[in-house]
């Protein structure tokens, strides 16, 4: 007793001694751990909050009160999908450089932009399908899509490129006006917080809703949706506090600790937001779920993520942004290819395609087998997401007594397993709802328990990852990342397409209600698990590639300590010399490195 | 990897400093990792970016295609079986309100021996389809969600079904597979109705609910379909006595449904027929309409969430079916009649669902 007492006072002396300043050999004091916990918790459940409000099938806006047909969302992705490897790339050049790029360049790009919005405008105001024979085979094919038609197809189009001209321009304006001051992960916040706010408020209010033409419902939806996904109020504080250390043991610790606990707040929410729902006379399916609980929900997270984030940093070890490293196009493209580590993770990512298009089965489980609503729906959401926080405060050890390769290889053999249980008790139990239902809850349970760790791992594996990119190229190159999705983009979206068709043959259409039909909802969820399981099974060989372990991490962030003492940078890279952003780039370049790169 | 030896090990790692020369931060390799390349030209770089481009374009084309080919689906899909020919999907272009299946593409060769499920799923456009003289088998989902469907008519000469004035049912009349689901818009016409009347508009009376809102289900019916009725848009249904199945989600959603009423040589009477063997899953779901409910002692089965949501609550009132009545005892109903999970509808209780109570022993209302 005496000893838990001592060690009581202990922790309370540390905490008080280190409140302000860290502790010697650490970098966050324990203020920043409460701001982590209030900040990163609000912002989290704000984010989830928003998971009801998508342009997606899985959103009962979309598909009760739109009413939009399951294939229309695939065909605007399609629409949308060869202009989008034009923006992607400029995007990636532009994040990667943090905003900062030669001037000549920078104004190329705002050209480039103000033309896509003056095109987006025009598609979308004037009706371009009149310059085509009706009886052509192009109106036909384009007609005989569904949920759009030509002249629709050119507004959806136009709605595309108008987003991307204004988010470009948005994109490089922003990033150069916060980014020295907040970071490169938090910034986005600050100038999407109220807009964001404004567009989630609205969303539920429009009538849109209400057009009686299904096609002019789809291309208004997808103008109103793009508008609101203009301003994301993603998760990156928890992205700020996970690089909130050069320190990889304090990194875990944050992680472990503030960042977990504050995943409690996102539990609370989602306990008292179902309550709220199941009050309402349509539960999910009612309109003022979108006017008055998701906006109100929304906007208090946004509130005390906006008091609480002010003093998260992130702590790369890093130059000031006036020395930092200029990325070409090709640095960053050849820069990635040659992280290895970033191969393994494509492998995983392009097997794990192939569940792309399940449906949430646990929602489904939820909603369509027990017929939950309200406090008990609640209660047991929260039951399992719990359920992966205990092991979460393990963390530290099981990192420290297993290699990420065996922790990645356990997690997903253990889904595999998992899912195999489910999959046995939808087939053999499936009219015992109560015992199917009981099955299935005590493996998503356990499921939720050996997923945490791994996953914890697979968070750390990334920053290393990107650590390690920054001792290869000088910069994390997060985005240009993205072009191992286009390698994979034939196989990822032929397969992936594999189970929304296979879903449409079994009934899953616009109405959810074919949920209610047992042996379609035993198809519509058990096939996709079962290929699912496959997936599983296969993401095991790759980590058995992975050999980035401590000893190498420690050496990468040594170099990346002498990269930042020779350049006189600071760990969150924004408070060296004052950046003056008509000066040109790389001032003071490294002789020996950035003073080659080339724009 | 020892417990003891992973301590030691980090501690290592936390005090690791690497000798790294002043001026070459930017250089310096890490033994058996790859060396920095930056501001550093990259080799045969022209070559490379072709191939890059090159199989980038490649990857791109092929993406774009695989989508395509996934999204664009023929307006009639038909699959070759056993049994012949199937008629497996329909994908409204846009303009067809009526439609006729007898042979696969219109080649006389390929009659269509059978309906797939969810074949018309969730078209908005059709309003009647023909079932040609050739259709064999016709699965009960496969007009689930035709939101504006009034009829389904079908050719004299088919041996296996029939229809009476645009509700569908087997040749022998002892099962009825589809009341469609727009079927009040047709019988509205046909009744000189201008428009549809709800239950505050003005003219809404019993003379409206009878010649539309009101269905008699033949007397030689024995078996409701899977989903025949769901959806409706009834008031007042007539059950024949003789009748022994209910599918599964027969009357799903028909919210207006009030009145169960069964006719026989006996005359009228509440609820449903004492023939009645089997209630499936879901029969009854989400009919609000509902107010009164008799299983009687013929009942064996009642499928999982027969009557689930036909109560609720108004004005703190229980409303719809607050009360189940069973005609058997309760031992009796324990001991004979197999019933699934949730099977009697529940309602809010103080933050949770509480299960209405059952009448055990109970005699019909008049």
């Amino acid at each position: 007793m005496a000893d838990i007492g001592k060690k009581i006072s202990g922790f309370y002396h540390e905490v008080k001694g280190h409140w302000k300043t860290p502790a010697e050999g650490k970098y966050v004091p324990y203020r920043e751990y409460k701001d982590i916990f209030l900040a990163v918790g609000f912002n989290y459940s704000g984010n989830k909050t928003l998971e009801y409000i998508v342009f997606a099938a899985s959103c009962y806006l979309m598909m009760y009160h739109y009413k939009l047909p399951y294939l229309t969302f695939s065909v605007i992705n399609i629409i949308n999908m060869p202009l989008n490897y034009i923006w992607t790339m400029m995007t990636w050049y532009i994040a990667d450089n943090l905003g900062f790029m030669k001037k000549k360049t920078e104004r190329k790009f705002y050209v480039v932009y103000m033309l896509l919005i003056v095109i987006g405008l025009a598609l979308i105001l004037t009706d371009p399908s009149r310059l085509f024979s009706p009886g052509s085979r192009f109106v036909t094919y384009m007609n005989s899509l569904e949920g759009i038609n030509c002249s629709s197809a050119f507004k959806i189009l136009g709605t595309h490129i108008l987003w991307n001209g204004w988010f470009g321009a948005r994109n490089i304006f922003w990033r150069k006006k916060l980014v020295p001051k907040y970071g490169r992960y938090k910034y986005g916040l600050y100038c999407n917080a109220i807009p964001k706010s404004i567009a989630v408020i609205a969303i539920g209010w429009l009538p849109f809703y209400n057009i009686p033409d299904v096609i002019t419902r789809v291309w208004v939806a997808n103008l109103m949706f793009a508008i609101y996904n203009l301003f994301p109020f993603d998760n990156s504080l928890e992205m700020c506090a996970q690089n909130i250390s050069p320190n990889v043991r304090e990194r875990i610790w944050v992680r472990t600790i503030p960042i977990k606990l504050s995943h409690f707040l996102n539990s609370i929410v989602a306990i008292v937001m179902p309550v709220f729902i199941g009050m309402l006379r349509y539960e999910w399916a009612d309109i003022n779920l979108f006017k008055y609980i998701i906006p109100g929900f929304f906007v208090f997270c946004v509130v005390v993520t906006m008091l609480f984030a002010g003093r998260i940093k992130e702590r790369i070890p890093q130059p000031p942004l006036e020395k930092k490293v200029n990325i070409s196009f090709w640095d960053g493209m050849f820069g990635v290819m040659r992280n290895k580590y970033k191969w393994v993770n494509t492998v995983v990512g392009l097997i794990d395609s192939l569940g792309n298009g399940m449906l949430p089965f646990a929602t489904i489980l939820y909603l369509y087998t027990f017929r939950l609503s309200g406090l008990i729906y609640s209660l047991l959401v929260a039951l399992v997401s719990f359920a992966g926080t205990p092991p979460d405060f393990f963390a530290p050890y099981f990192l420290r007594r297993f290699s990420y390769k065996q922790l990645m290889i356990f997690y997903q053999l253990s889904r595999a397993i998992g899912n195999g249980i489910i999959v046995i008790a939808l087939l053999f139990l499936g009219d015992r709802v109560n015992l199917c239902g009981t099955v299935c809850v005590i493996t998503l349970i356990f499921m939720e328990m050996t997923k945490t760790i791994p996953v914890t791992a697979g968070h750390d594996m990334d920053i290393r990852i990107n650590d390690y990119q920054m001792y290869l190229s000088g910069e994390r190159l997060e985005n240009f990342s993205g072009v191992f999705g286009w390698f994979t983009g034939p196989i990822t979206s032929f397969v992936g397409l594999i189970i929304p068709l296979m879903l449409l043959r079994y009934g899953f259409n616009s109405n959810w209600d074919v949920l209610f039909v047992d042996s379609s909802r035993i198809k519509i969820i058990v096939i996709p698990i079962i290929i699912d399981i496959i997936g599983y099974v296969l993401m095991t060989i790759p980590y058995i590639f992975w050999d980035y372990d401590d000893e190498k991490q420690a050496k990468v962030m040594e170099v990346l300590k002498a990269r930042e003492a020779a350049t006189g940078g600071s760990l969150d890279g924004s408070e060296g010399a004052e950046y003056n952003p008509e000066d040109e780039l790389l001032p003071d370049a490294p002789e020996t490195a950035e003073s080659e790169v080339t724009v | 990897m020892s417990k003891k030896k992973a301590k030691t090990d980090n501690t290592v790692y936390e005090n690791l400093k690497l000798d790294i020369p002043a001026g070459e931060e930017w250089t310096y390799q890490i033994e058996g990792m790859k060396a920095p390349v930056i501001g550093k030209p990259v080799e045969n770089a022209a070559k490379k970016k072709v191939i890059v481009v090159a199989v980038l374009l490649v990857a791109i084309a092929l993406s774009i295609f695989f989508s395509v080919r996934a999204v664009h689906s023929e307006t009639y899909s038909f699959e070759e079986l056993e049994s012949g020919w199937q008629f497996s999907k329909f994908s409204n272009p846009g303009d067809i309100t009526e439609l006729t299946v007898d042979y696969a593409d219109g080649d006389i060769s390929r009659p269509i021996a059978s309906i797939r499920e969810y074949a018309f799923n969730c078209d908005d456009k059709l309003t009647s389809i023909t079932i040609g003289k050739t259709v064999k088998e016709i699965d009960g989902k496969s007009f689930y969600s035709v939101w504006n469907l009034r009829n389904i008519y079908v050719d004299d000469e088919n041996e296996n079904y029939c229809d009476v004035d645009g509700v569908l049912y087997t040749k022998d009349m002892t099962e009825v597979i589809c009341y469609p689901i727009d079927h009040d818009a047709y019988l509205r016409e046909k009744a000189g109705y201008k428009e549809e009347l709800w239950k505050d508009s003005e003219g809404y009376d019993e003379k409206y609910i009878e010649a539309v809102q009101t269905y008699k289900i033949p007397e030689t019916v024995v078996k409701i379909g899977e989903l025949a009725f769901n959806y409706a848009n009834l008031v007042t249904v007539y059950l024949p006595e003789g009748l022994e199945t209910i599918e599964t989600l027969a009357f799903f959603k028909s919210w207006d449904l009030a009145n169960v009423i069964t006719y026989g040589a006996g005359g009228e009477y509440k609820s449903l027929p004492d023939t009645l063997k089997y209630i499936g899953s879901d029969a009854f779901a989400y009919d609000q309409g509902l107010s009164y409910m008799f299983i009687p002692k013929s009942v064996e089965y009642i499928g999982h969430h027969a009557f689930w949501d036909t109560v609720y609550k108004e004005n703190g009132e229980l409303r719809g079916v607050s009360v189940m009545n069973v005609e058997r005892s309760e031992d009796d109903f324990s001991a004979n009649a197999e019933s699934g999970d949730h099977w009697l509808p529940s309602y809010d209780w103080k933050l949770l669902k509480k299960t209405i109570d059952v009448n055990y022993s109970s005699v019909r209302e008049k």
